[in-house]
């Protein structure tokens, strides 16, 4: 790839976020609550993809992004108000604008007419202005230019006098002063004084205090506005004022040259003097110059992402040799009886974990990309269902990791479709029901403990249980006798070949069901779950991991074999009295907890690996808490220590294990089970469960 | 007959790939000093800091504009001399017109070439070695 192409690659990079920001930036104009700094960034956002398209040789996406720009430019100067009417096409038109930069990327030939209607409606906005390619002029020769070193002829300057002042705040040694001095004269001439009245007497001094103040004038040709630029590009801390001088209340300025701390009057106590010289100190060196002007500069980089993955992988694997070490430690000595040797690996494990947080969040983005695709999903299915609906959005800068983002699109998508197709009604019949006439689809992001929780809520009319029942009946799916819980009812719709739409729509029927959207999250390690109140409307609950390559385990064992069980899932863990446990049929067993009572099972049983044997002196119950809140207690024989681990996949080498989230390796080597806390929290509500019954729980030995 | 390669340029663009097409360009012409920044409020602080031979800067950037850097250089003591070329869009008039008042040199329209790049230069500088 040529260095042109990466670079072409960067601006479709660019790009994505214009459209981004065009995009909240209009959803904003659409509630009204936009200022005129929302107007600028999205005319910004629209000018830089025009700009960079041009460079790129990418025509018809400048010619489309001009008549866009003019119209927002319109906006910005207020010759157009921004109605909801207007903003409509102004989101029309960054539609078809995201597909003409699509189509760029993807090198496709844009189809004649294209951008025709949305061109149209943006130029009828404007009254027909510069809807033509014509209106882009190529050349402004006729313009005059100023001709180089015209001041050298120039007449004498006319010079202006500012009031400037300082006033140091706590922790206001960074340098920073020294800088906006040194940038102040070289506008013209500074006479700066230190004002160190505020100075206490030695025995109250604060060496962490700022004490300083300065005041002074600034003799130039430069405009106030220009100059507050300059000190505010280096020190908008608000330390300084400056102002116009009012000629009759200035002092004369000094004659003599513009030093920066040109006298030191009266009785100065040697402390204040001696950071007064702080302040006046050395001036920094080039190195200190370019680091300070650091600041300035990009606080962001691209890096490719297979780069972040390389450093996942090897903090994966480094988290496995240190584990290693630490068992190699541990049996060397008997316990890890070198104190020194052991707290410097305390020390490695503390720093890897910091390593391992750094990288995730590295990987980690902002829900806000895929959440704000949705807008436009509605938007378009708005039109095409002929109902209405409105996408709210609520902590849309949670931040996932990008595997997760880019996973989470089609099965939001499918569910955002399922919304608008069958749970929001027409208008006629919501008003008929006495719902607002447009309905409402929420999208909430949100981190609750290790998970990112997304819920995707309507306000339509819900799951009707006796459809839902009768459709799985129909289908086989169930017996046509029995009664089913809510939950149950709930859970049909996630069945393979469910489908209530009486008939296939355009919209949502297109044979992918919610069987597929619960195996794409599953496949994330998350969990879908579905409330619905007939009538009122539903929520859809998606549950996922916040990383998907490390994480905290507690290392157990269950007869012989080890097991490790998310950190995150875990509530507690006791050693129960045999008074607080009582046993019950099969494996499993309640615990009475505080007054509440837990279910319990054994996890040796539940892998078939022993028949129960009862609670021994080492038993320990863990409780787990899954995310829909539902608590299990599990019994295992021993609790082997809090450890970080690699989770690997067993599903991409072998093949989906219930209750098995993937697999990890040991300190010793050994390959261990990463247990699933929600699949095995799901069958203390399955009253039915037994290992066989179940039919999911295989044995699990690694050999 | 200024030397190409001796000359310091500060190209200032917010967008990083039109800011890597510009030293492309400024690369071909010879120029071996190209210092960047991402918007007025930088390009400014840099240009404080070292002698320029010329600033080369987009319009439309956060934090402050082209125009506002152009004000802001013309209106210093220091650097109100260094040669300034505006990079702008096609059919952005209005603004070159701006530009032009408040002392722009020249102009360069996007995209541009590193032929059309010098030429803007050595109108601006005088013939490039």
């Amino acid at each position: 790839m040529s260095a042109i192409d990466d670079l072409r690659q960067t601006f479709f990079e660019e790009s994505a976020e214009g459209l981004e920001a065009i995009d909240s930036g209009l959803a904003e104009l659409n509630e009204s609550a936009a200022s005129d700094d929302t107007v600028n960034a999205v005319f910004r956002a629209i000018h830089s993809i025009k700009g960079g398209a041009g460079v790129f040789g990418f025509s018809g996406l400048v010619d489309f992004a001009h008549v866009f720009e003019t119209v927002l430019d319109q906006i910005r100067h207020g010759k157009l108000s921004p109605s909801q009417q207007a903003v409509e096409v102004l989101q029309k038109a960054n539609d078809t604008l995201s597909d003409l930069v699509a189509m760029a990327r993807a090198g496709e030939a844009t189809p004649a007419n294209f951008d025709a209607d949305s061109r149209a409606a943006l130029s009828q906005l404007i009254g027909g202005e510069g809807g033509g390619k014509e209106g882009i002029a190529e050349d402004f020769a006729d313009i005059d230019f100023q001709p180089v070193r015209a001041e050298d002829t120039a007449s004498e300057p006319l010079l202006f006098r500012y009031t400037v002042a300082y006033r140091a705040t706590q922790s206001q040694f960074d340098g920073k002063f020294e800088q906006v001095v040194r940038a102040l004269r070289a506008t013209g001439r500074v006479d700066l004084r230190v004002e160190t009245s505020a100075v206490p007497a030695l025995d109250e001094f604060d060496a962490a205090k700022a004490y300083i103040e300065c005041a002074g004038t600034i003799e130039c040709e430069s405009q106030l506005d220009d100059l507050r630029g300059v000190i505010t590009a280096i020190d908008s801390s608000g330390c300084w004022s400056i102002a116009a001088a009012d000629a009759a209340s200035l002092p004369d300025i000094a004659a003599a040259s513009p030093a920066l701390v040109p006298a030191m009057e009266g009785a100065v106590p040697a402390d204040a003097a001696a950071l007064a010289a702080a302040v006046k100190a050395t001036p920094p060196s080039n190195e200190q110059r370019e680091a300070a002007g650091g600041k300035h500069s990009a606080t962001t980089i691209r890096v490719d992402l297979e780069k972040i993955d390389r450093v996942v992988n090897m903090v994966g694997e480094l988290v496995i040799s240190q584990t290693m070490l630490g068992q190699l430690l541990q049996n060397m000595h008997g316990g890890g009886t070198d104190t020194r040797l052991s707290q410097v690996l305390d020390d490695v494990f503390l720093h890897t974990r910091e390593l391992k947080n750094s990288v995730m969040s590295m990987r980690a983005q902002p829900v806000r990309s895929v959440f704000q695709r949705m807008s436009r999903l509605v938007r378009e299915l708005s039109v095409k269902t002929g109902k209405r609906a409105r996408l709210e959005m609520v902590g849309e800068a949670t931040e996932v990791d990008k595997t997760v983002i880019e996973r989470l699109s089609d099965p939001l998508t499918h569910i955002i479709r399922n919304s608008m197709d069958h749970g929001i009604e027409a208008p006629e019949r919501r008003r008929e029901v006495g719902k607002p006439e447009e309905g409402t689809i929420k999208l909430l992001a949100d981190q609750r403990s290790s998970r990112i929780v997304i819920e995707i809520s309507d306000d339509g009319a819900g799951i009707d249980p006796d459809r839902v029942i009768k459709k799985a009946r129909d289908n086989g799916l169930i017996p046509q006798e029995g009664h089913l819980s809510e939950d149950e009812v709930n859970s049909l719709i996630f069945l393979p070949g469910f489908s209530t739409a009486s008939g296939i729509s355009e919209i949502s029927g297109r044979g992918v069901g919610m069987d597929v959207v619960r195996r794409n999250v599953q496949e994330l390690g998350g969990r879908i779950s579905l409330k619905s109140a007939l009538g009122k409307g539903m929520t859809i609950q998606l549950a996922l991991p916040l990383t998907l390559a490390v994480m905290d385990g507690m290392i157990v064992k269950a007869a012989t074999e080890t097991y490790v069980m998310p950190i995150s899932s875990i509530v507690e863990c006791i050693r129960p009295s045999a008074s607080e446990f009582h046993a019950l049929l099969g494996t499993r067993g309640a615990l009475r907890l505080r007054g509440a009572i837990v279910p319990t099972v054994y996890l040796a049983e539940l892998f078939n690996l022993s028949p129960s044997s009862g609670l021994t002196d080492e038993s320990t119950v863990i409780i787990i808490e899954t995310s829909e809140g539902v608590r299990l207690g599990i019994v295992v024989d021993q609790l082997c220590g809090h450890q970080q681990v690699v989770i690997k996949s067993i599903e991409e080498n072998y093949g989906a294990v219930p209750g098995i989230a993937g697999a990890t390796i040991l300190g010793d080597g050994h390959v261990a089970f990463i247990l699933d806390a929600e699949r095995l929290g799901g069958f203390a509500k399955n009253s039915d469960f037994t290992g066989a019954s179940a039919g999911v729980l295989q044995p699990a030995v690694v050999n | 007959m200024p030397n190409p390669a001796t000359l310091k340029v500060l190209v200032v663009d917010d967008q990083f790939s039109v800011r890597q097409m510009t030293r492309l360009a400024l690369e071909k012409i010879g120029v071996r000093l190209i210092h960047e920044a991402e918007n007025g409020q930088e390009a400014l602080f840099k240009a404080l800091a070292q002698p320029l031979d010329l600033i080369i800067s987009d319009f439309n950037m956060p934090e402050m504009d082209g125009i506002g850097l152009l004000r802001a250089v013309r209106g210093h003591q220091a650097i109100r001399k260094v040669p300034f070329i505006l990079i702008t869009g096609r059919g952005d008039r209005e603004l070159v017109v701006k530009a032009a008042q408040a002392g722009v040199n020249n102009y360069v329209v996007k995209p541009f070439d590193e032929a059309t790049l010098r030429q803007k230069m050595e109108a601006v500088l005088g013939r490039l070695q």
